[in-house]
């Protein structure tokens, strides 16, 4: 299991697969004011990424794997602060 | 919203055209300068976005060409021969600007015009841009300022089936530098959302060769455009500046203010007078006068502030010349180049835009009348292509404008047959070359007997100098037989803060430019040697003229001949001359401004300016005075 939730906080731990893109879409829908904690995680998948990306979560946390920690999740949050509605 | 988009796309728009004309001409002469390519690109790039977000559509298009072409350059194609092509597609944009300008909308002829210049752009078909660059896409945008390969991945919508990570092959890439993940299609409905179904766009930036970039996406090369970002340009050369637009009549708001607080100001040195005279006054007066120094030094360098945040560079105007002289040539079926230096050059925001029309018709005329034909060029042995050269510089306070052209000068004889043909000057009259020529100025001259359609539209040369005194300043004309003919006009770099003597003469009281007073001095009526119609005193062993400056300016005092007299002792044209006046008053420093209308042509009168009861004085010129 890579994704717990807790609350409003969803974790993903570990490798996330492609086939874990369709429970978090699922999770993602059910919990709109979520914040997704990403300092367990090790990969992701793009099909992962697309879902943070079409249900806008926020993100949390520092994952220590080099690619993650300097590129994809700081590119997920400026698509998270460009997408959000303006205030 | 659109309009106010619009309004800062004519502005930033002329900006870039400019700048993009001035690469250009300098790469179309030779210069191999990837900076100035950088510069251009950048320019047509921008000019492109605007067009496109405000729905220019041919602007657009016609842009994007040239924007590829320019890219394909910039990685080492040569292509010197699409410069004309680029040349014109940036006039055309210009001339377009002028169309929004006036009417907000491009000209029914745009898809057309636009067509004609792809097609040019387009050249002979023998240069190829790589395929990469080839789409819509170079990544500039994205990494600006940036360097290396830009990377835009769209996997196929099926990626995720096909067992593809599109992000763990972007992973694989080396030397990633920059990376942006981003939806292809926005989703609107969550309910319906397809987890499996790739709808991502990557972009990356990678420092790494492209070489290297192209082998780690080879698997997926038809899903990616990758672009080549050239090193950012070296900014030493013009340091980035902080600026912000602000709209003119705001600033000149601002510097009426600050106009009247040195009247205001002024006010202040004849109360702490009055105070000091008071009986146990003294101690406060001195205390009001030490403080009246520290805001003379204050609004002295607000106003000297407000006075540079007028200023602006010439260049902006000096760009909306190439194309009209340009366009002047080919009417006139001459080879001529423009050249412009001096554009850095900054004049106060007024004499800037007085000085489009009087320059405008300048340089028409050198490319009317003052270049000779090719054919009439090459029997001289002058190269066909004329030159016309534009300058500008500043000798102290005054900017020196230019315009001077290697064209057959001009003719003094025909100059004066003509002159005496209109009547302006008697047959016989005895005239210098220089003053021969200068006679072009007057109203009704034209030295071609048929009107031109460039430069004859019922303008002369006499407009040019109204315009330029009109702007505080002076024009004149230096022509040599067979060289060539210069234009020169000098105006006053700003307003400046005169430091002024003020004096009364009956009722009426003059303000005097302080530089040329020398002392003043008191005179005993008995002392007087008379001169002619007029008299003298002598000061320290040297006799000088004295004028009564009431009658000089045209006024009917009658002095009163018994006592002694106030004088001013002034220079006036290399000499020293009395001026007799009833009073001195007092020193101010105030903001002298050019007569204007009617007054304009006054004689002796500089201009004017408020005195501290906020009542106008008439500042003089104390040599014109004299002539």
């Amino acid at each position: 299991m890579n994704i717990i939730r807790d609350g409003d906080v969803i974790a993903l731990q570990g490798h996330c697969r492609v086939e874990d893109a369709e429970p978090l879409a699922a999770l993602l829908h059910e919990s709109p004011g979520a914040t997704l904690d990403v300092s367990a995680c090790e990969s992701l998948h793009s099909a992962v990424v697309q879902a943070i990306l079409a249900f806008g979560v926020p993100i949390v946390g520092q994952p220590a794997e080099p690619f993650l920690a300097s590129l994809l999740i700081p590119a997920l949050a400026r698509s998270a602060t460009a997408g959000r509605p303006k205030v | 919203m659109i309009d106010e988009l619009l309004a800062q796309f004519l502005v930033e728009g002329r900006e870039q055209t400019l700048e993009a004309g001035v690469e250009l001409a300098a790469l179309h002469r030779g210069a191999r300068d990837p900076a100035r390519l950088e510069r251009c690109f950048r320019a047509v790039h921008t000019l492109k976005g605007s067009a496109d977000l405000l729905g220019f559509r041919p602007m657009g298009q016609v842009l994007h060409v040239a924007e590829d072409l320019l890219g394909a350059l910039r990685n080492g194609e040569d292509g010197a021969a699409r410069f004309p092509a680029l040349v014109e597609t940036i006039d055309q944009v210009d001339r377009w600007l002028d169309a929004l300008e006036v009417g907000g909308a491009l000209p029914a002829d745009a898809e057309t015009v636009a067509a004609r210049l792809i097609v040019h752009l387009g050249g002979d078909g023998e240069t190829q841009t790589p395929r990469a660059l080839a789409s819509d896409w170079d990544g500039a945008g994205l990494f600006t300022g940036r360097s290396g390969v830009a990377i835009r991945y769209t996997p196929r919508a099926d990626s995720y089936f096909s067992g593809d990570d599109p992000l763990a092959v972007i992973a694989a890439v080396p030397e990633l530098a920059d990376l942006r993940v981003s939806l292809a299609e926005p989703v609107n409905d969550h309910v319906l959302y397809d987890p499996f179904r790739c709808n991502l766009v990557i972009e990356a930036l990678s420092t790494a060769d492209l070489s290297r970039v192209e082998a780690a996406l080879r698997l997926v090369r038809d899903q990616v455009a990758l672009a080549t970002i050239a090193p950012s340009v070296p900014t030493d050369a013009e340091p980035a500046r902080r600026t912000v637009r602000v709209d003119a009549e705001r600033i000149d708001h601002l510097a009426e203010l600050a106009d009247q607080l040195v009247v205001a100001k002024g006010g202040l040195a004849e109360l702490a007078d009055q105070v000091e005279r008071l009986v146990g006054g003294q101690a406060l007066g001195l205390a009001l006068r030490a403080r009246r120094l520290e805001l003379d030094r204050l609004v002295e360098a607000l106003h000297t502030t407000v006075g540079q945040a007028r200023m602006t560079p010439l260049a902006p105007l000096f760009g909306r010349f190439p194309r009209l002289v340009r366009e002047t040539a080919a009417a006139l079926g001459k080879p001529v180049s423009l050249e412009i230096a001096g554009g850095e050059v900054e004049v106060d925001k007024a004499v800037v835009d007085g000085l489009f029309e009087p320059l405008l018709h300048v340089l028409r005329n050198a490319a009317d009348h003052g270049v000779e034909s090719a054919e009439a060029r090459s029997a001289a042995g002058k190269p066909a292509e004329a030159t016309i050269r534009l300058s500008a510089r500043t000798e102290g306070d005054q900017v020196v404008l230019e315009v001077a052209d290697d064209g057959a000068g001009v003719d003094p004889a025909r100059v004066r047959a003509r002159a005496e043909a209109r009547g302006l000057i008697a047959v016989d009259a005895v005239m210098s070359d220089a003053d021969i020529v200068d006679l072009i100025f007057r109203p009704g001259f034209s030295t071609r007997d048929t009107v031109s359609a460039v430069s004859g539209r019922g303008v002369g040369m006499d407009a040019v100098r109204a315009g330029v005194t009109r702007l505080g300043g002076q024009v004149e004309v230096e022509s040599r037989a067979g060289a060539g003919t210069t234009v020169r006009m000098t105006l006053p770099i700003r307003a400046v803060l005169a430091k002024l003597m003020v004096v009364a003469c009956g009722a009426e009281r003059f303000g005097l430019p302080l530089e040329s007073v020398v002392e003043v001095a008191r005179v005993e009526s008995a002392s007087l040697i008379p001169i002619r119609a007029g008299h003298a005193f002598v000061l320290r062993d040297q006799v000088v003229p004295l004028i009564e400056l009431g009658q000089a300016v045209g006024g009917a005092s009658s002095p009163d001949a018994s006592g002694p007299r106030r004088v001013v002792v002034a220079w006036a044209d290399g000499e020293l001359v009395g001026f007799a006046v009833d009073a001195v008053l007092s020193r101010t420093d105030a903001v002298v401004r050019p007569m204007t209308g009617l007054l304009a042509g006054a004689q002796g009168v500089v201009g004017s300016t408020l005195d501290a009861d906020g009542a106008v004085l008439l500042v003089l010129d104390l040599a014109e005075l004299l002539a």
